[in-house]
């Protein structure tokens, strides 16, 4: 049985397996502006409407699935760790008229709003959690950003194997979304480092790599063209859409 | 009649066809890349391995990699085939489909988006093109199953199974023809593209019923998989017919319209 399948896999492999180089300049060649051109037709066309269905507690996965980049590990975030993060500060900087650098206190004391809400993430898989933190409207708004502040960008403390930040962006009209958080708490508890401690964006209109954990700092800039690979984001460096509401 | 040649297919018919015919092609492919980031279905809202109706995995045995494949708890070895197969680059590994089958072949969840998504509306466009062109035609008029059709599908059958001598008398297309035609063109299309788009965050946001009404996102995954199956399953059949009654009269009336009546062709409508 087993011999059969390989048998027949491996034929089928050399019949289609001759598509690969087309399969491969398709994708990599001319035709990929096509391809991409889609991202922007589905922005137009589903954009950032509506409320995210909100669940009960019943819902809730308890222990919400880790995924993404390695918790940092590095000299500055294990410190922040172990003190607690009584050091931490958001830095809100960039095309804004008042730059901000906000205690964990202060973002608790700016805004309160629990949202239990589905996390849908890019692979295929969702959960459920619940989230508490301050709308990142309502950050942004403190910030009071100048005319010319088109995205908002999160730096974030974690780093892949080659030492690249993850970063992502969002528009302003995504990041004034009701249900846009800068969440603290999951499941009725501070964030834990695998969640982003201590703070993490959660945007439950769009997939789940938007949602960056671990964010040290939001900038205000006019265009993404000018951060790390230009594309807005840490994946869509990679090759993931920004608009990842589909 | 039989001998005949008929003007069957518009330009826009036959322009639309063979667009979806590669449309279905690449968003199968791409759709199992997609698939192979979470092989698994859940027939639930969030995942839940409780819930899971289908599940690709590897493991070992005597020190060998198997694949297995898990249907509603019944688990197979599929060991080279899905589960552990060809990873595309050169070598076999954890993977629930293989390269082959897969657009792009090796693991690349992010081109296999940018594929699907793309083809997505290629194949409404042909879809929407289609149903406009063949109603303006009166090809729909011919090919969409009546409430009379009902009776005639047991002979019909009967006749293709050579248990019969004639076909009971019908139109342009024969009561199981245009069965088939109207629940692939009027269930499954449609219900793909809205199964697809119940997937989405951001059109579940604007659509909450929409995600609802098919059971949750991870059972709209697994209906958008199931409706896969089945218009494969369709395609499996109709191209065998399509080699079966007369290939190259059928070829030639979806390339220049033209087609030829034969004797399986019924008279009068």
């Amino acid at each position: 049985m087993k011999r059969r399948l390989f048998l027949a896999s491996s034929l089928a492999s050399l019949g289609l397996g001759g598509c690969g180089p087309i399969k491969d300049s398709l994708t990599n060649g001319p035709f990929r502006n096509v391809l991409l051109s889609t991202e922007k037709l589905n922005q137009s066309v589903i954009g950032t409407h509506g409320m995210a269905r909100a669940y009960t507690d019943a819902d809730v996965d308890r222990e919400f699935r880790v995924n993404g980049l390695d918790t940092p590990s590095d000299d500055a975030y294990v410190g922040l760790v172990k003190a607690g993060f009584r050091d931490y500060r958001l830095v809100v900087d960039g095309l804004v008229e008042r730059p901000q650098r906000l205690t964990l206190a202060e973002l608790r004391a700016a805004g309160d709003r629990t949202q239990i809400t589905r996390h849908d993430c890019v692979e295929g898989w969702s959960a459920i959690g619940k989230w508490r933190g301050v709308p990142l409207g309502t950050i942004v708004a403190m910030a009071q950003p100048k005319p010319a502040a088109r995205y908002a960008v999160f730096h974030c403390f974690d780093r892949d194997q080659s030492g690249q930040s993850y970063y992502e962006s969002l528009g302003l009209h995504q990041a004034a979304h009701p249900q846009t958080l800068l969440a603290l708490d999951l499941n009725d508890k501070p964030l834990d480092p695998a969640h982003g401690a201590p703070v993490r964006l959660r945007i439950p209109t769009q997939l789940g790599y938007k949602s960056a954990k671990w964010v040290s700092r939001i900038e205000l800039v006019a265009t993404l063209h000018d951060t790390f690979g230009g594309t807005g984001g840490y994946w869509e460096d990679q090759g993931y859409e920004w608009y990842a509401g589909i | 009649m039989v001998g005949e040649r008929v003007y069957r297919h518009g330009v826009t018919a036959r322009t639309s066809h063979w667009l979806w015919a590669l449309a279905m092609l690449v968003l199968v492919m791409s759709g199992l890349q997609i698939f192979n980031a979470a092989p698994y279905l859940d027939a639930s809202d969030k995942s839940n391995p409780q819930k899971r109706v289908l599940a690709f995995n590897a493991g070992m045995a005597d020190g060998h990699p198997v694949g297995t494949t898990t249907i509603f708890g019944a688990t197979f070895n599929t060991t080279h085939l899905f589960g552990y197969t060809n990873d595309g680059m050169g070598a076999e590994s954890e993977r629930a489909f293989p390269a082959w089958a897969t657009l792009p072949g090796p693991q690349d969840l992010a081109d296999g988006r940018r594929w699907h998504l793309f083809f997505a509306w290629a194949l409404f466009v042909a879809f929407v093109a289609y149903v406009i062109s063949a109603g303006l035609r009166g090809t729909l008029r011919e090919l969409i199953a009546r409430p009379s059709d009902l009776p005639k599908l047991l002979p019909m059958q009967l006749y293709y199974l050579r248990l019969r001598r004639d076909p009971p008398p019908h139109g342009t297309y024969n009561p199981l023809q245009k069965v088939a035609y109207t629940v692939v063109l009027f269930v499954f299309f449609p219900l793909i593209i809205i199964t697809g788009l119940a997937l989405s965050p951001g059109v579940d946001a604007a659509f909450p019923w929409l995600t609802a009404v098919f059971g949750g996102r991870q059972f709209a995954r697994t209906w958008h998989f199931t409706l896969m199956a089945l218009l494969l399953g369709y395609f499996a059949t109709h191209l065998t017919l399509v080699l079966t009654t007369g290939m190259w009269n059928n070829m030639r009336s979806m390339i220049t319209g033209w087609y030829t009546l034969g004797k399986h062709d019924g008279v009068g409508p």
